[in-house]
């Protein structure tokens, strides 16, 4: 085995399943569909949706992860460490249309009716929140991989010098872990993004309301209007480039 | 006065310490082992940062055994100088104070003896090996502790650098009069700092003479059963 034969396989198999499908987006811009998306009110405001929700469902996702690294550092034997774990894991492996599904039953109209008719069920906050549900496991992950890197005698130094657990967490820790706080950030970010089906399950697809860009593309193809598809289509991979491209960058800088 | 009893460890059933005694009066002692012979963790111990499976651990009067590491009020110099990369030199030092401990007087004063007044400002990461040892024994200092304990914190520094900053420290460390444990693998670093030692071996600690018997005991193994 040698760097041909890698080469061989690898270089087609990437360009003809990743590349290419991206390309075809590209190639299949239409000028009249784009003249046409842009003048659609709804593309913006499913933009508008996506980038404010994705940004709430990261930061709320981060919070929560904040939350996970300190019993992750400190308490890794406690139940409560153990139990979420085990649900970190879980946003991996189960289809998100039974996460939005879930999330449909937590707080719809049964538990959440104070909220309106339909609980907390198609509105943006169940953007947000199916959202979060399926991002936060990557910012937790991405903490708890800050939380290896880092030296451990830091927290042993700062506990013998009078703080307890917690202080030495949020004033050693956490401001020694700002290159994993914001690539789980943008992680969730760009997780929250792209998510489709959780969304659609609990948040809906109301036009004007709780569209996001993923639920506009598919309405679109879903009534033959391909060439605003592939238009908010396009403008999804520049979205998503622009957040790689952030955190590449931010990573370069800090190699 | 720090004093140690029947401390015994185990990790994943091997014993790394083995009904461990020791006392530290207000002197420098050296505990010397080889690397693995369980020297860190007994100091770990000491500190509260490694909990013990039996033994007793006093600080003076009090027994501190059950106390997590903020209650005991000790001083620790880890191997690495483990600075706070986000805070100044100057914040380093000051960091007991946040907690109450130490005074701007003991700042001050170890910003003098450890000659630290032209690096204040610096970021940890714009310092040079010496300066940061000896801002991660400041900053160890100023709250005042009852017991110092020190694991090898000239570690990865050569000899050259050891040999002028060892007697500084000595002084420093005299000059505040607090018992201290420093551990080492090397007999010369233990000879240049410490009042008294001991060496630990098989997960047992044994007094020694000085220095010089220290290494032979090490080398021939030696220590049981005298």
């Amino acid at each position: 085995m040698n760097k041909a034969v890698i080469n061989s396989i690898f270089l087609p198999l990437f360009f003809l399943l990743v590349v290419f499908p991206v390309i075809a987006l590209v190639i299949n811009l239409d000028v009249q569909g784009i003249q046409a998306t842009m003048a659609d009110a709804f593309f913006w405001i499913s933009v508008r949706n996506t980038v404010i929700a994705a940004a709430l469902a990261a930061l709320l996702g981060l919070v929560v992860a904040i939350g996970f690294s300190y019993y992750y550092l400190f308490y890794q034997d406690s139940i409560i460490y153990r139990i979420a774990n085990l649900f970190n894991d879980l946003p991996i492996a189960l289809p998100h249309t039974v996460a939005g599904l879930a999330l449909l039953l937590a707080f719809g109209r049964k538990t959440c009716g104070f909220l309106g008719e339909t609980g907390a069920a198609f509105t943006l906050l169940a953007v947000v929140l199916a959202m979060f549900f399926v991002s936060y496991s990557l910012a937790a992950r991405t903490l708890v991989s800050g939380v290896d890197q880092m030296e451990k005698e830091v927290v042993d130094v700062a506990r013998t010098l009078g703080d307890n657990t917690a202080q030495a967490y949020f004033r050693v820790v956490l401001p020694m872990m700002g290159e994993a706080i914001f690539s789980g950030f943008i992680l969730g970010f760009s997780r929250s993004v792209s998510e489709f089906a959780a969304v659609i399950m609990f948040g809906g697809n109301l036009p004007g309301s709780t569209q996001v860009l993923a639920s506009y593309v598919f309405t679109k193809v879903e009534v033959g209007d391909l060439d605003m598809a592939v238009t908010a289509a396009v403008f999804c991979v520049l979205l998503s480039l622009v957040i790689v491209s952030v955190l590449s960058f931010r990573r370069v800088r800090h190699a | 006065m720090l004093k140690v009893q029947g401390i015994s460890k185990s990790y994943n059933r091997e014993r790394v310490l083995e009904n461990v005694s020791l006392e530290v009066s207000p002197e420098i002692k050296a505990l010397i082992g080889l690397n693995g012979s369980g020297k860190s963790t007994l100091l770990k111990i000491i500190a509260g940062i490694v909990p013990l499976d039996q033994g007793k651990v006093w600080l003076g009067d009090e027994e501190v055994t059950r106390q997590p590491p903020e209650k005991r009020n000790v001083g620790y110099v880890p191997q690495n100088p483990a600075l706070f990369q986000h805070l100044t030199v100057d914040e380093n030092i000051r960091y007991g104070l946040r907690n109450g401990r130490g005074t701007e007087n003991v700042v001050q004063e170890m910003v003098e003896l450890m000659d630290l007044k032209e690096v204040l400002h610096k970021k940890p990461s714009e310092l040079s090996g010496g300066y940061k040892s000896r801002t991660c024994l400041a900053r160890a200092l100023v709250p005042r502790p009852r017991v110092m304990l020190l694991d090898e914190p000239l570690n990865g520094m050569d000899a050259a650098l050891k040999e002028k900053m060892l007697p500084e420290f000595r002084k420093v460390l005299k000059a505040s009069g607090i018992p201290v444990l420093f551990v080492t693998h090397d007999v010369r670093e233990a000879e240049l700092v410490a009042d008294s030692f001991a060496v630990i071996h098989d997960g047992q600690v044994h007094a020694v003479g000085g220095a010089e018997e220290a290494f032979h005991k090490m080398c021939t193994g030696s220590l049981g059963g005298e």
